[in-house]
């Protein structure tokens, strides 16, 4: 047994694939980019070398810092509503009529591009033909806030259009590996007479804890490194109060014509969403991986 | 064992065609294949689906230069705007330019300048082009003496608005800046919000910045502070930024401007909700000949020079510029034709664009002897007795600087920072270049 | 659970429901309007006339081309990220290895890279083997970037497979292959339906990459499409709410199917419990 799982012929033909794929296109260019950040380049004309200046600079530019807490904001709410999605696919796991259904319903904004959602919500929270303040008027508010506009509410107005479209991703995974937990562990559960919720949280839950710490971890790289709807939707605006490392680092990059310092803050975006995700695989580490 | 053959000789060949044509280089070689034939690469953006008359017009000129010159053949990309710019950033990194493109003046066109990407037209203009742009306009592409853009539109600035609303709520046309903003006093009492502007696009917000600045401190005050020559924090841009936030006081700009895209305040203008909007000449169409708007829109639209601001400024002086031109890539393998090209272009595109696209051309045009809207000839008789045209200011200064200025103005509007702030901003960006 | 309880819980499922659709019947009101309606309009009230010929325009533009490439160049991409994805989780779980943990890490760094980053390298190695505005290279950058959130999903799965299986496959004198094609590939038919809706998804909506390396029409995909209706100055709306909706009605149908296929499979794999 353990001659045959440790060959390492086999062992090269079936990580190598996977492995050669990222170490050119993700592993090269990262690194590349990390190197475009030791210099002063405007992405067009000559580089010059300028050592660790863009890093420096980085770490001591108020706006970078700025926008890292709005990314670290939205993963920390991203975290949380975890617990929602996580709570929605209990409910769609246990046989409830028309959980089926449901589910598929569930992830539809997830189909959607994020063009298309970001259309979507823009025209939700306009504060004049919007649907979401004609719904404020209607319930008797008479001022209500004017969402994207406004630097103190539009990173939050912004979080829920991402918490929405991606409820469907993470109801997907968990949907699937609670149907994965055989049958026959619950039902002796049930027969010791456990309630539901006992067993949603003392059977289920442990059993798919594996793949809750890999969606915390999902859904924190993905929150740090986020772009698209919030760059559709008010490209960091108003004034920076919706920005994030990502759109930051972008408009450095393309708009600002500052491609080296612009490749120095990816590369930060990147360090710190490493050490974050460390931290989080320690804190939530399983010392013992269940098998069924 | 059967399955391990297969599955291998599928693995393999999967890797193999994943890996080994990213290792060496499948010759299919392109450019300069078929029969000596050239091919110029030329990347646009006006798509056909947005764009269908400016789209056309590109495709005419280009089939007639084809038509005229044997074995040489134009080989089109169109992308939209954003697409555009994020492309031509990424090409240009790896020096792969188009032949022939378009570009942004001044300020846009300073790395490519820098990084040696396009080519000086000097020689162009010189022999194929002499006297035929509006003056002025070929001088925004010009860097150290030498230009580097064909310049294909000419933009200016008016206040456009809905003379239907202003009658039918019985509320004078302002003919000053006060005037203005009683005006829009007067609306907002009867619960319409007066002036559509969409800043979280900020160059709109920049262009009632600009007007203000050149109504209170004449036309050279802020080209002398971009230029360095002068400063921001000359009294006369700091009264125009304080000017801002009085007009955003009173209430005169639709409610959260700032989270609003420019497209989304066209449309309250166009739908009615809003009496007023400045935007640039590029727009005309909308208010002449675009079918697909309603007529009585079309009709009940007019215009007029940005006011006078407290007996100040002169209303013959502009916001605006040329929009997008066209550049020579340098290091183009078939720069003559490319350049000989380009120069085709902008003769050919001169009245072609006004009569079929409706848009202004930089080129000058016999505005008396083409068939065109009454709001088009006046808008190119304004232009040809304007006494000045200022280059948007977001062109004008470098992309960096550009950036914070665009920043600094959706500030002053939300009031998150004083006029004095406003400028401290812009001096420090300005001198860290 | 009592019936009022059942009650609140439906009565909550399917205000969420509503929630979720919303987008869609908007999307399809939308692809019928005009610009105006569009933005001065209230996003759900019907069209004043419908204009199908949104959808006519769409069609003439040329989206079928379009539509066969995002079609091939998405399955092409998932066939492979999701095949080299279950290799890989099978080689870190199941074998026995000192450098699997370095290697997992190395995954984990591939997903937090921000595709901006690594736009522009990417733009001169793909030119430097002459895979500019070759589909080869969507393919490829596909399937790699999407390797590793696809591994990490398929890897909590893995970790729950029961090790009897394969000691079993191993006495019962089955090959490593046989083991992970015809046993462990076949057990995870869930989480691979999993990963393939979420990686059809991304490839199909995904237009940065396109964008940027693919120049020729032919080659173009439906969400580069879209833009053709994104001007300098002017946006067709409608149509390209059409486009999205005729864009969107595909990955639909293919979503419906693998969403079965994940319940399907528990009842397939019958082996484990």
């Amino acid at each position: 047994m353990n001659k045959v799982m440790s060959n390492k012929l086999f062992i090269a033909f079936y990580i190598a694939p996977a492995l050669l794929m990222i170490t050119i296109l993700i592993f090269i260019p990262l690194i590349l980019s990390g190197y475009y950040g030791l210099m002063d380049w405007d992405g067009i004309g000559a580089k010059t070398f300028i050592g660790l200046e863009n890093y420096i600079a980085g770490i001591q530019d108020k706006l970078f810092w700025n926008s890292a807490l709005h990314s670290f904001l939205l993963a920390i709410f991203s975290t949380f509503s975890l617990a929602i999605y996580l709570l929605v696919s209990f409910i769609l796991a246990s046989k409830i009529k028309g959980s089926d259904f449901l589910r598929k319903i569930y992830l539809i904004p997830m189909l959607l591009s994020s063009v298309a959602i970001a259309q979507l919500w823009v025209k939700m929270y306009n504060p004049s033909n919007g649907m979401l303040n004609a719904f404020l008027n209607m319930i008797g508010i008479d001022n209500p806030p004017t969402w994207l506009a406004n630097p103190s509410i539009v990173l939050y107005a912004i979080f829920i259009p991402i918490l929405w479209q991606y409820a469907g991703f993470y109801i997907l995974i968990y949907y699937a590996a609670l149907k994965n937990i055989p049958e026959s562990l619950i039902e002796a559960a049930r027969i010791d007479g456990a309630t539901p919720a006992q067993i949603a949280l003392r059977i289920k839950l442990p059993l798919i804890k594996e793949v809750v710490s890999v969606t915390i971890v999902l859904a924190i790289v993905g929150s740090l490194k986020y772009f698209d709807l919030i760059y559709v939707m008010t490209a960091g605006g108003p004034n920076g109060a919706s920005e994030v490392m990502a759109s930051y680092m972008y408009k450095l990059a393309f708009s600002s014509y500052n491609f080296g310092y612009g490749s120095a803050i990816g590369f930060l975006l990147l360090v710190i969403t490493l050490i974050v995700t460390f931290i989080i695989r320690k804190v939530t580490a399983t010392k013992e991986r269940i098998e069924y | 064992m059967m399955i391990k053959k297969k599955t291998l000789t599928v693995l393999l060949s999967a890797v193999v065609s994943s890996f080994m044509l990213v290792g060496c280089s499948s010759d299919s070689g392109e450019k300069s294949s078929a029969s000596g034939e050239k091919e110029i690469q030329f990347m646009h953006l006006w798509p056909e689906g947005s764009s269908k008359k400016h789209y056309d017009v590109v495709n005419d000129i280009i089939a007639d230069y084809e038509k005229e010159n044997e074995g040489v053949k134009v080989d089109l990309e169109v992308l939209s705007n954003e697409q555009y710019k994020d492309k031509l950033r990424v090409l240009s990194t790896s020096k792969e330019l188009p032949d022939v493109g378009l570009t942004w003046s001044a300020g846009f066109l300073e790395p490519y300048v820098g990084g040696n990407m396009f080519a000086p037209l000097d020689d162009v203009i010189e022999s194929d082009l002499k006297d035929a742009f509006v003056p002025g306009t070929a001088e925004a592409y010009a860097i150290d003496d030498k230009t580097y853009g064909l310049p294909l539109e000419l933009n200016i600035v008016s206040l456009y608005y809905n003379e239907k609303m202003f009658k039918d709520n019985n509320i004078e046309v302002p003919a000053t800046y006060e005037e203005l903003i009683e005006a829009s006093k007067a609306f907002r009492e009867k619960g319409i919000q007066p002036v559509a502007l969409g800043n979280r696009d900020s160059w709109t917000g920049s262009m009632w910045y600009m007007y203000l600045a050149d109504r209170i401190g004449g036309a050279d005050t802020l080209n002398k502070a971009i230029d360095r020559s002068g400063s921001f924090e000359d009294p006369a841009l700091v009264e125009a930024a304080k000017e801002v936030q009085n007009l955003v006081d009173n209430g005169v700009f639709v409610d959260g401007f700032n989270g609003l895209a420019d497209e989304e305040a066209k449309s309250m203008f166009m739908s009615g909700q809003s009496p007023m909007y400045l935007i640039a000449t590029w727009d005309l169409p909308n208010y002449t000949t675009n079918e697909d708007v309603p007529q009585e829109f079309r009709d009940s639209v007019k215009y007029m020079n940005f006011p006078t601001v407290k007996g100040q400024g002169d209303m013959s002086s502009f916001v605006g510029g040329p929009g997008v031109g066209l550049f020579v890539a340098e290091d183009s393998d078939v720069k003559e034709e490319a350049k000989d090209f380009a120069a085709y272009f902008v003769k050919e595109w001169g009245e072609k664009a006004v009569t079929e696209a409706g848009v202004i051309p930089a080129t000058k045009v016999d505005a008396e002897s083409l068939d065109l809207p009454q709001m088009y000839t006046d808008i190119l008789n304004e232009l040809n007795t304007a006494s000045n045209i200022t280059l948007f200011a977001d062109v004008q200064m470098s992309p960096g600087v550009a950036q914070t200025h665009l920043d600094s103005i959706q500030a002053l509007f939300g009031k998150e920072m004083t006029p004095e702030e406003f400028a401290k901003a812009h001096e420090d960006a300005l001198s860290k270049q | 659970m009592n019936r009022i309880g059942y009650f609140f819980l439906y009565a909550c499922l399917i205000a969420v429901a509503l929630f979720q659709i919303l987008p869609l019947v908007w999307l399809f009101m939308f692809s019928l309007k005009s610009n105006a309606e569009i933005f001065a309009g209230s996003p759900f009230s019907l069209p004043s006339e419908f204009r199908w010929e949104n959808y006519q325009k769409v069609w003439d533009g040329g989206i079928a081309t379009y539509f066969f490439n995002s079609v091939w160049i998405t399955v092409a991409a998932i066939v492979l990220t999701v095949l080299f994805a279950s290799m890989a989780a099978f080689a870190i779980t199941r074998m026995r290895w000192k450098l699997s943990g370095l290697v997992l890490g190395l995954f984990m760094v591939g997903l937090m890279i921000p595709i901006h980053s690594a736009l522009i390298p990417l733009y001169s190695m793909f030119l430097s083997v002459d895979l500019i505005d070759n589909p080869l290279a969507i393919v490829l950058t596909y399937t790699a970037y999407n390797l590793p959130i696809t591994l990490m999903i398929l890897l909590g799965f893995y970790y729950t497979l029961p090790h009897e299986i394969e000691e079993a496959a191993v006495i019962d004198g089955c090959s490593v292959n046989r083991m992970f094609f015809r046993i462990i590939l076949p057990m995870t038919t869930p989480i691979m339906a999993t990963t393939i809706v979420i990686n059809m998804i991304y490839n199909w909506n995904e237009f940065v990459f396109v964008n940027t390396f693919i120049s020729s029409e032919k080659y173009k995909t439906l969400t580069v499409g879209i833009q053709n209706f994104i001007g300098q100055y002017m946006t067709d709306w409608g149509a390209i709410g059409a486009t999205l909706i005729i864009s969107v009605l595909p990955i639909i149908i293919a979503f419906i199917f693998f969403s079965n296929k994940v319940v399907e499979g528990i009842s397939s794999s019958a082996v484990k419990g």
